[in-house]
């Protein structure tokens, strides 16, 4: 089966402090560190997965710049077999339509049955990709994907993850596109072997013309103090007594 | 010249540090505090490659260069430095004497299990009486048949208690001195050797430990590596290279104080602000991420040249272990400074990383056995 | 230029959910602001009661019903809204950054070639420039983005975002369309609804919870949450890292994926307070939660906050309520 999954490199930014660059128009990468973004890994995992029981080959495709090629090559030494890299020409940063619109005319060609992408990236959320991708390819799709099987008979079936911890059912018939949520599968670490194995494995990069932009960064901010929350001052013992007589005093003890 | 690491240098570096964060930082506290070998992380481990970095692909390892060795022992000993020191002792003690001395045999029998974590491996050379006395030995072999049978005591042998395959060192001609000394691959279960006492240490206290003893041990004389008397040369030889791992180590740990000083210093509050904002603390961390960083480069330069060929790389290697265990040390010191009262509570992994820290500065060659080494060097003694 | 507002009424089993009475107090309020009028459009099978409710919140309700579309399957609902969208042209539809809004805004964007706006917290119109302000970074950043010029913008916003649209005297027309001709979408075909598995505790009946997020970096650590729920007599609860990394089952999570509580008190130890959480607790009565991180978003939703290392707060905590029922 062939299989495709596109990845993203994303700053780690919840333990991070952020600091705006001075374009106002991005994050300034200085003491940011960069991985594959966290549902994305899980896709590469359920990948690997499939992989493993029915055979095939994975593609890994992402859109940026050439720091990019770190995720792929992790990617590769995890067990996917090739990966490519779009670098459009002219486009610092890219959005969701243009990103899904790079996707679809690199991948098309390449006939894939299984497409599989993280349900939502961690730095801007928008959880549109995968959706969008399957579109202009004319594939159906399915998001928010917590459980599938994959029979030989090129039918897969899914569950997706509604609100409240109830899930949704289908069936989907291949080609496809699954755009997957964590929890998933456990992902593999890279092991020593693959890391060898990935350096020879190919990594080819694409430089189409740019498309069709929907959304341009205007400029991004810290929220607003806005409604907050009554601090508690103190040391620990100090936080922790006011709580304690909070507590008592709303009869919560 | 590149102070780059390469693409799958970078590679190793990224997978052993999301490793060694998720699965052997959160068991770092408790089997120091229980003194447990930490035979799951040592199986995961296994299954990554990272037991057998050095090994060749054909006897079950990585077929990776030194600077990736360093740089994942450095990844692990960030956040448990027991685990660091299992890992070196095994690719670098263990499997890098019988992949370098030993016949195909040798190398077909025990470097897959060493590289599979079926059995780890230990380095049996210090003596009660012979630490940095090498010749000062007093185990003894002597030929019989086809076997050696091997008598003395060895102590403080990390993994001593937990491993499968050592190395032991003893005299097979005492009377030739430091070339009258054989290396020898010995199994666990050989009749005549035993384990002693777990050793009571201050630090690394994961990593089994242990005295060793031989009484009549008998040891097949295929299990014989290199010739009767490279043995000095085969530990000589051995610690070169380790001592690029034990620096490795050490750059970990220090860099594991860092991360946790930043981290506390912008976290703690006194006087109505973030201590970082103290020119008192700026200054340690300053002094911190700079020692590191020529500590770190010392260990690369080291680890490059080995796997660059040269021939000779002591004084390299001893500079880097030298300097890399000093900074370590005084890295802790310093964390557990700027953690105030906290810093000296069980509570904070500085705690453990100060009482971590001080063996670098002994085992492998203390520091003044490095310096002699630098010294004669410098002097071309 | 139409400037009427579209709400598309998310609905699950009979039940319309939150998520669209939010919406349509958004877009009671760009519907007024640029003089559109404010329409629900209500998709499905057997709708009347539905309809009904919504006549009091709305101008027009569109409501579509086929057998096809007796349950969410975004390729319904997409040619549905595609013939609706290209027939009245709104100048915003807006949809939930829900589960139901990922599985359909996007493809119905692409298909339309209209930009979409996901997961704002606003939108506006300056001179044709639509503008949304979005939150990245786990809720650290702020965003402004501008959309390019279209004659409608495709608009979606988190649960939670906006409060309530409250019903007013008004009766709003019911507007019944046929749909269009339904293709049959042999290759992707609804199987079932499934209902997680109930768990042995049930936290959403819990008055107090103690909940735990990524903040409290490793397994062994629950046992100091479990402790302090065990002191104040609460249940242990968490956000979604905990459940991904396997420490506490699925029906431990608070959040938009998980349960939705409502506890007198909820406790957060370590948890940053991304939207998706915050979406299962905003309704508890008293809200503290123990971060270092004084940028996390949590400290938006909580009432009470303590800035500082959890690990030190809450052995502290445990202690001084001991001693206070000692006493």
């Amino acid at each position: 089966m062939r299989i495709v999954v596109c990845i993203k490199r994303v700053p780690e930014a919840t333990e991070a402090l952020l600091r705006i660059d001075p374009s106002g128009k991005k994050l300034s990468e200085d003491n940011l560190t960069f991985g594959m973004n966290e549902t994305d890994s899980y896709a590469l995992e359920e990948a690997l997965l499939v992989k493993e029981r029915v055979g095939g080959s994975v593609t890994l495709v992402t859109v940026g710049p050439e720091a990019a090629e770190e995720v792929l090559r992790m990617g590769l030494a995890k067990g996917a077999d090739e990966a490519l890299r779009i670098a459009p020409v002219g486009v610092e940063e890219a959005d969701p339509a243009l990103v899904a619109q790079l996707l679809a005319a690199e991948i098309r060609p390449m006939g894939p049955e299984l497409i599989l992408t993280g349900c939502m990236a961690s730095d801007d959320g928008s959880a549109q990709v995968g959706v969008y991708l399957a579109e202009l390819l004319g594939m159906p799709h399915l998001s928010l994907v917590v459980g599938m099987e994959v029979s030989s008979t090129g039918e897969v079936t899914a569950r997706r993850e509604l609100e409240g911890g109830v899930l949704e059912e289908y069936r989907v018939r291949l080609p496809a596109v699954f755009t997957i949520q964590s929890g998933i599968n456990t992902p593999r670490y890279a092991s020593i072997l693959g890391i060898r194995r990935a350096a020879s494995k190919p990594l080819r990069v694409a430089a189409p013309p740019t498309g069709e932009k929907m959304l341009e960064v205007r400029q991004l901010a810290f929220p607003p103090a806005g409604k907050k929350a009554e601090i508690l001052q103190g040391s620990p013992a100090e936080a922790a007594e006011q709580i304690a007589s909070l507590l008592r005093s709303r009869a919560l003890l | 010249m590149d102070f780059q690491l390469s693409a799958d240098q970078k590679l190793v570096q990224e997978m052993v540090r999301e490793f060694a964060q998720k699965e052997l930082k959160p068991m770092a506290a408790t089997i120091d505090q229980t003194q447990q070998f930490p035979w799951e992380s040592l199986k995961k481990m296994a299954k990554l490659g990272l037991l057998g970095m050095i090994v060749p692909e054909e006897y079950g390892g990585g077929g990776m260069d030194f600077i990736s060795l360093a740089v994942a022992i450095e990844e692990i000993s960030r956040v448990c430095a027991s685990t660091g020191v299992i890992t070196a002792v095994n690719n670098s003690l263990v499997a890098y004497p019988i992949l370098t001395f030993g016949n195909e045999e040798q190398k077909r029998t025990y470097l897959p299990l060493l590289c599979s974590g079926q059995k780890i491996g230990a380095f049996a050379l210090t003596e009660p009486v012979a630490g940095s006395d090498v010749a000062g030995m007093q185990s003894s072999a002597r030929r019989d048949g086809n076997y050696y049978v091997l008598n003395g005591a060895k102590r403080f042998i990390t993994n001593g208690g937990e491993a499968g395959v050592y190395v032991v060192f003893a005299y097979t001609a005492p009377a030739l001195r430091h070339k009258g000394i054989s290396a020898f691959i010995v199994e666990r279960g050989y009749a005549g050797f035993t384990v002693g006492k777990h050793e009571e240490t201050m630090g690394i206290r994961a990593t089994a430990n242990c005295e060793l003893m031989f009484e009549d041990c008998k040891i097949p004389v295929e299990n014989l590596l290199g010739q009767e008397g490279d043995g000095f040369k085969i530990a000589m030889h051995t610690l070169d290279v380790s001592r690029i791992d034990i620096g490795a180590q050490a750059v970990g740990l220090a860099q594991g104080c860092l991360d946790e000083a930043l981290r506390y210093s912008r976290e703690r509050r006194q006087f109505g602000e973030p201590i970082a904002n103290f020119q008192f603390i700026q200054g340690m961390l300053a002094q911190m991420a700079t020692s590191i960083d020529a500590a770190r480069l010392l260990v690369y330069r080291a680890a490059w040249l080995k796997d660059s060929g040269a021939k000779r790389f002591s004084v390299e290697a001893s500079m880097a272990k030298f300097f890399a265990s000093e900074v370590a040390v005084e890295c802790a010191r310093k964390a557990v400074q700027i953690h105030g009262g906290y810093g000296y509570s069980r509570e904070f992994a500085v705690e453990r990383m100060y009482r971590d820290a001080k063996v670098m500065e002994i085992y492998e060659g203390t520091s003044q056995v490095q310096s002699l080494v630098i010294a004669r060097g410098l002097l071309g003694a | 230029m139409s400037r009427d507002v579209f709400v598309l009424v998310e609905h699950r089993q009979g039940v319309i959910r939150d998520i669209t009475f939010e919406l349509l107090a958004k877009g009671r309020q760009l519907a007024n602001g640029y003089g559109g009028s404010l329409w629900a459009i209500l998709i499905g099978a057997d709708l009347e009661a539905m309809a009904e409710s919504l006549r009091q919140v709305v101008d027009k309700a569109v409501v579509v019903e086929a057998p096809r579309l007796c349950h969410f399957h975004s390729d319904y609902y997409q040619q549905v809204l595609a013939t609706l969208l290209q027939e009245h042209r709104p100048l915003f539809t807006l949809m939930g950054h829900t589960s139901y809004g990922w599985e359909l805004a996007p493809c119905l964007g692409a298909a339309l070639g209209i930009p979409l706006a996901p997961g704002c917290i606003d939108i506006w119109l300056e001179g044709e420039l639509a503008v949304c302000k979005r939150m990245v970074y786990g809720g650290k950043i702020v965003g402004e983005y501008s959309l390019r010029p279209s004659w409608g913008y495709l608009v979606t916003f988190p649960a939670g975002t906006f409060p309530a649209a409250a019903p007013s005297a008004q009766a709003g027309l019911i507007i019944r369309q046929q749909p269009p001709q339904l293709e049959e979408i042999a290759e992707k075909v609804f199987v079932r609804l499934m209902e997680s598995p109930a768990g042995e505790v049930d936290i959403c009946q819990s008055q107090k919870i103690v909940a735990v997020g990524r903040g409290i970096r490793e397994r062994e650590h629950l046992r100091l949450a479990e402790e302090l729920a065990k002191t104040i007599g609460a249940v242990v609860a968490c956000s979604r890292p905990i459940v991904d990394a396997g420490w506490l089952p699925k029906d431990r999570q608070v959040g938009s994926s998980g349960k939705t509580v409502r506890p007198k008190l909820y406790l957060a130890l370590g948890i940053s307070g991304d939207f998706q959480h915050v979406m299962g607790m905003k309704g508890a009565e008293t809200i503290i939660a123990i971060n270092k991180d004084p940028n996390a978003p949590i400290f938006s939703v909580a009432h009470y906050g303590v800035v500082d290392d959890l690990f030190k707060v809450v052995p502290a905590l445990i202690t001084t309520v001991q001693g206070m029922q000692a006493k």
